[in-house]
Parts: C-alpha cells; structure tokens; sequence
C-alpha cells in the first residue's frame, strides 16, 4: 500500500514538474495569445472549482458566484490602485470617492506601519498578495451573508436567491450606498502588474485551490458536504452539523471566488461592473456540467472547454457566404442523425434506425448537396455572420451533455493514478470471490449459517 | 435511572392527533418493542425522539435531560441514533464512508488540519477507519474487503439495511432507534437480523428501541412491548402478556374478530 502511495507521489511530482515545464515552454515561446488563454483557464478554472465546492460537492445550486468575484475583484483594484490614479480620481468630479475610501491602499498601509521595505515597486506583489488575501476575506464575509439564508431555504428557491444576491451586489455596487468603494459606474483602470496574465502566478493559485478542494473533499468535512448532497434528513440524524457545513461551504467557496475575482481585475488591468455579469457564472456552471459535477478534475476539464470555444471560437463569429452555412447546417443535421442512431445502438434500443431519422438525415445530406452544387444559385449568394454562436456552441454542448451523459464526462470520479492502472479496489479478488459465491448461496453454506447463529 | 423516559408527550398535525399524552421508559441494557397497526404513531414517536418534530406537550428525557427542542444532529451528540423505514443511506458514497460520516460529528479536528492532513487528523482519521470496520463486522464478513469501496446502490436490499445499522452504531450512541429493521427481508435474513439485534445489546451495549411488524421477531428479542393504537398506548410490558390482551387484540384484528374469539374460548372451555 504505501509503495502504491510511494509511486502516486512520484507520479503526481512528476506530472507537476511537466506542467511547469510546459508553462514556461509557452512563456518563452513568445505566443502572447496562447500564454493568455491560458491565464485566463487558470483564473476561471480557480472561480469554478471553488463553485463546485458548493453546486458538486455540497449539492446546493447557487448562481450568485460573479457576485463573490466581483466583491474580491473591486477589493483588490481598489487597495492597490496606484498614486497617480487616486489623485486622477479625487480631482474628477463626476467620482463619488470619500479621502476615507480613496485612502484604503495597501501601499499607504505598509508606509504607516513602519514597513517602507513593502512599498517599493519591487515589493508590489507582496501588495498583491495581501490585497488578493483581504479580497478573498472580504467576499467570504459576503459569503456567510448568503450562507444563512442557505439554512432555510433548498433547491430552487434558494437558486433564487443566491442569483439575487449576484445581481443586488452589482447594482448596489454603482449606486451611492457603495459607490465610494467603487468609483460607481466608472471604476477602476490601470491596476498595477501583470499578476493576472503571469501564468506563474495564476497556475499556482489554481494549483493551490485545487490541492485545497481535493484534500477537504476526501477528508472527514468532504465526506459530510457529500452527506448533504445525498440526503439531508440523513445527514442530520447521523449528527452533521447542517447549518455549520453549508455556511462553511459558501464561506470558502466565496473566499477562492474573491481571490479569482482578484486575479480576473488583474488580468483585465481594470475593474468596471460589466466584468462582473451573470455569464462568468453561467460559464462556470457549463464548466461544472460538462465536466461532472463534484468532480474537480471533471470541472478543470469543462473549464478548458469553455475557455477553448470562447477564445478560439472567432472563426465561428466571422461572415461566410450562405452556401456554406447551408453545407454546415447540413453537416450537422446529418450529424445529429446519425449520432442519434449510434446513441440508439449503444443503449440498445431498437429499431436502431428510428422512422424519424431517415427524414433528418435526409434533410441533411440535401441541404449539403443543395449546397455544393448550388454555388452560383441566386437565393444562395451572399454572406451572413452568426454574432454570439460561441455562447450558442456551448448551449448546444450542455444539451448534447445532458442528453448523452447526464453525470458529466468524469461523472464525480476524480482522476487518480489507480484510475490510470486500473486498480479497482470494489471488485473482490479470486479467492474472495469464491467466498462471496459461497456466502450468497443458500445450499453451500446452511451448516455455516447456522454456526453463525450460535457464535 | 432509565436511559430514555418519555413523559406525556403530545404531537398533532393540524387536526390530526398523532400522539396523545403518551409515556413510557426504557432502561438501560433493554430491548423495547414499539407495535402498532399501520397509522398508529410509531414513526410519528421516533422523529419526537430524534428531533425531527418537537412535541406540542411533555417532555422526553435522555440520561435524565430533557432533549426537547434539540435539533436532530444535537441529539446524536447526546447519544440516540436511528435507522429510517425506508432507508435512507447516502447511495452515491462507499459502504466504508456511509460508515464514516456518522463519525464526523465527534471529530475535532479543524478543516485546516484535514486539507493539511496533519499527523493529529490522521490519527483520527484511523480511528474512524477502524471504528467502521468494527461496527461493519458485526455483519460478518458481507461488507468487508472490496465491499467497502463499492456504492451503496450497487448492494442488495438486506446488505443495505445492514449497512444502514452499521452506520446508526457509528455515530458512538449508546441507543439506537430502529424503524422496521427487517423490513423487506426474507425469513432467513429475518432470522440472522434478530440475532444481530440481540448481539447489539449483548456485545456492543447497546440499548435498542424498535418499530416492527413481524411479531415472531418482536417475541423473540423484545425484554418489554410498547402497544400503540390512535397515537396512545394501550398496553405494555412482557411480549406474553401483551398479545393476550384484548385491547391489543381488538386493536389488530377489531371488535367482532374479538367477540368471536371470545365465544370460540368459552364454547372450547365447555367443551
């Protein structure tokens, strides 16, 4: 056993130590584009983990994440906004900024407390990492906010409300109530460094959330969040806490959610409420159901699906000419039909070949071969551009997900080195195999079972 | 001083009168049996007992504190577990961490010591792991070795209710509830189930409160029998005693059944 753990150590290091290599291959390679869809992955893979902790693992639906990010977002643009930028904000007229809040920098503070050593240039990501830390805290205290309402309410209701709370944080956020804290409606622009687009910086945090949410998941509070996924009632009357582990769970989910709002204003290099919209948190939820739910590995796998189609997907948005979207519509109406009739086939459904699929695959290959011989026919002339197909994209994924594997591609497996080497641990060996055959029936063990009975 | 003391206690819903001024005691190292006809209260006095509802009237006392008004997760603190009628297990977990979860409330251990696993939480941590594999080898060698790691919804029906009993054990109660525990199984599974209740009490010192319908079970393993009909009891005490009595008896079966039985005894008598 511990030899087995011996090599996953290894293998684990092993796969660490490839990862960085490949990060600092992209890096030196210069490919700006790749080293920033990478950063991005990185930061929403941090948002979606940390969801998953409440939506997978935990079990309770809540859609108020980008709220969490923004509050850890704003925090950290605000504590470290540079000098110059305050002084731009304190003389514009339109900013509704107090000296109180526009004095809240971490700068300033390590200057007060007798540390000039933390307020150089060269110290800023000390500052970072500080500001990263109290936006983290600052969202986790809003997340004790949502946490409490959690404990009467369930399902969609409480779906409901936490959606609410995202929506309410952002309007409240350019209004006078805390427009102080947040330059209203103009935010914040030029947050100092390039913590957000370092992927130094944002795989390791990743790396740490992830290392966070593996270890509590398999350890003893893990197994009491699962409790209240599978059965609430359950789980109370085997003595869990409920009010406890679910505001525990909007607690830290909230606090990794802040510190990837953090990061997200970084790596936006500004802070303004449009960054904090309802989509990051639809992203994220596709993320988590595309890679299964309450599985971290699944999530991480979903999010580098949604960053790959939001970042490379532009050739989808570009104009084409009609005939050949009308091959491409044609393509995948024969795609779906025929996909249909493999799904038919692998769950043994009979006929194979539903009545309706012959008119679908029909439709589809007319259309693409209207297309092809129809070049220079006059309806087909023209082009067309499908703005927002990106985000249809990923709505047809979910759906074709739901449809073909509801659990999501990793189920709540996660992946692990025994998983790689197909050591199962619930199948019996041989020999106990022999013995469950033997328990299970009735002829062979009547004498045993009656042994049993006086022992 | 009796283990568990229910005094009175009183619960309706809406008009409904579930439970009427109903007392009773069970004392330490005791097997009681609570029967009934269907709708008579029997579920209706466990969740009174677990904290699942909260009586209108009259208190129910553990080790001699009143544990009214507890939320169901306070009272497993105090030392009551239950078992459900229709199970109730986490289906999607193992069978060893359906075993392990009614632990976590003893654990004390911070959140942090178990991300970091730190050598005091890995102690716990094998603590519970051995306390599960105790409490599953009561049932013999059926949940052991590759069992452990299986999903519950892949276990036939009695290695279900088995493992549901394995976990009420773990949380560390010195009582257990159990609603219907031979619910669903067959004569033979029947048999060995009244033997693990018996080596519940005998070996593991527990003290068990029952609901059951299958009155050779009840005879069997029961030191005294709770009768509840319309949410109040009618009788109680030796198993003999109590399904000679007519009130029960009229309670199963109905008033003419025990006219007939009646004549049918004096017309024997004569004989």
């Amino acid at each position: 056993m511990s030899e087995k753990r011996m090599r996953n150590a290894v293998l684990t290091l092993l796969g660490l130590g490839l990862v960085a290599v490949v990060l600092y291959l992209v890096q030196a390679s210069g490919n700006a584009k790749l080293a920033q869809v990478m950063a991005l992955f990185a930061i929403w893979g941090i948002a979606a983990v940390s969801l998953n902790l409440i939506n997978g693992t935990t079990g309770i639906l809540s859609l108020g994440h980008h709220g969490f990010m923004l509050v850890g977002g704003y925090a950290t643009a605000l504590l470290m906004l540079p000098e110059a930028a305050r002084a731009r904000i304190s003389e514009s007229a339109r900013s509704q900024m107090t000296p109180f809040t526009l004095g809240l920098s971490v700068e300033s503070w390590m200057r007060a407390i007798g540390l000039p050593g933390l307020a150089t240039p060269g110290t800023l990501w000390v500052r970072f990492l500080i500001a990263l830390l109290i936006g983290g805290l600052l969202a986790m205290l809003f997340g004790l906010l949502v946490g409490v309402p959690s404990l009467r309410l369930k399902g969609d209701y409480l779906a409901i409300v936490t959606f609410g709370f995202g929506e309410i944080i952002r309007l409240l956020a350019s209004t006078h109530l805390l427009g102080p804290f947040t330059n209203g409606a103009l935010g914040y622009n030029g947050v100092p460094g390039n913590f957000g687009t370092s992927l130094w910086w944002t795989f390791g945090i990743l790396a740490l959330t992830v290392f966070v949410m593996t270890k509590l998941k398999f350890s003893s509070y893990g197994r009491a969040l699962q409790a209240i996924r599978e059965d609430e009632i359950a789980a109370e009357a085997m003595g869990v806490n409920l009010a406890y582990h679910k505001v525990f769970a909007f607690a830290l989910s909230a606090f990794f959610a802040g510190v990837a709002g953090g990061l997200w204003v970084s790596y936006l290099a500004a802070a303004r409420l449009d960054f904090f919209l309802f989509f990051l948190t639809f992203f994220f939820l596709v993320a988590i159901s595309v890679g299964g739910t309450g599985s971290y590995t699944g999530v991480l796998l979903g999010t580098a699906v949604v960053v790959f189609v939001q970042q490379y997907g532009d050739p989808l948005e570009q104009p084409y000419s009609l005939h050949t979207w009308l091959a491409l519509v044609g393509v995948i109406i024969a795609a779906v039909a025929l996909g249909a009739a493999w799904l038919r086939r692998s769950r043994r459904l009979r006929p194979v070949w539903h009545p309706l699929l012959f008119p679908l695959l029909g439709i589809g290959v007319v259309a693409v071969l209207t297309a092809l011989v129809g070049s220079h026919w006059a309806p087909l002339t023209g082009t067309f551009q499908a703005f927002g197909m990106r985000r249809i994209l990923l709505a047809v994924l979910l759906v074709a997900i739901m449809v073909v594997r509801p659990e999501g591609i990793m189920g709540r497996a996660e992946f692990s080195w025994a998983w790689v080497f197909r050591e199962r641990r619930d199948q019996p060996s041989d020999e106990e195999r022999a013995q469950d055959a033997w328990l299970s029936n009735p002829e062979l063990n009547r004498e045993a079972s009656d042994d049993e009975g006086e022992g | 001083m009796a283990m568990l003391e229910v005094n009175g206690i009183s619960k309706s819903f809406g008009g409904l009168q579930a439970t009427t001024d109903l007392s009773f005691k069970v004392e330490p190292g005791e097997i009681v049996s609570v029967i009934g006809p269907n709708g008579a209260g029997k579920t209706t006095l466990f969740n009174l007992i677990t904290g699942v509802y909260r009586p209108d009237q009259g208190d129910i006392r553990f080790e001699g504190q009143s544990i009214v008004g507890l939320k169901p997760n306070q009272i497993v603190d105090r030392g009551i577990a239950r078992t459900f009628q229709n199970l109730r297990l986490f289906t999607n977990l193992s069978v060893l961490d359906n075993v392990l979860i009614p632990q976590h409330h003893r654990l004390r251990s911070t959140w942090w010591s178990a991300v970091l696993r730190t050598p005091g939480y890995r102690r716990r941590e094998q603590q519970m792991h051995d306390l599960a594999l105790e409490k599953l080898s009561f049932f013999g060698p059926r949940l052991m070795s590759f069992r452990l790691h299986q999903p519950v919804y892949v276990l036939s029906y009695a290695n279900r209710r088995r493992t549901e009993m394995a976990r009420a054990m773990a949380t560390g109660a010195k009582m257990l509830l159990l609603d219907e525990p031979s619910a669903g199984m067959n004569p033979k599974e029947t048999v060995e189930i009244t033997d693990i209740i018996r080596r519940m009490r005998d070996e593991g010192g527990y003290t068990i409160l029952l609901v059951e319908h299958k009155m050779n079970l009840v005879g069997e393993i029961s030191d005294r029998v709770v009768v509840l009909d319309y949410g109040q009891k009618i009788a109680e005490g030796a198993y003999q005693d109590v399904v000679d009595d007519p009130k029960v008896i009229e309670a199963y079966l109905g008033k003419r059944a025990q006219d007939e039985a009646d004549s049918e005894a004096a017309a024997g008598g004569q004989a």
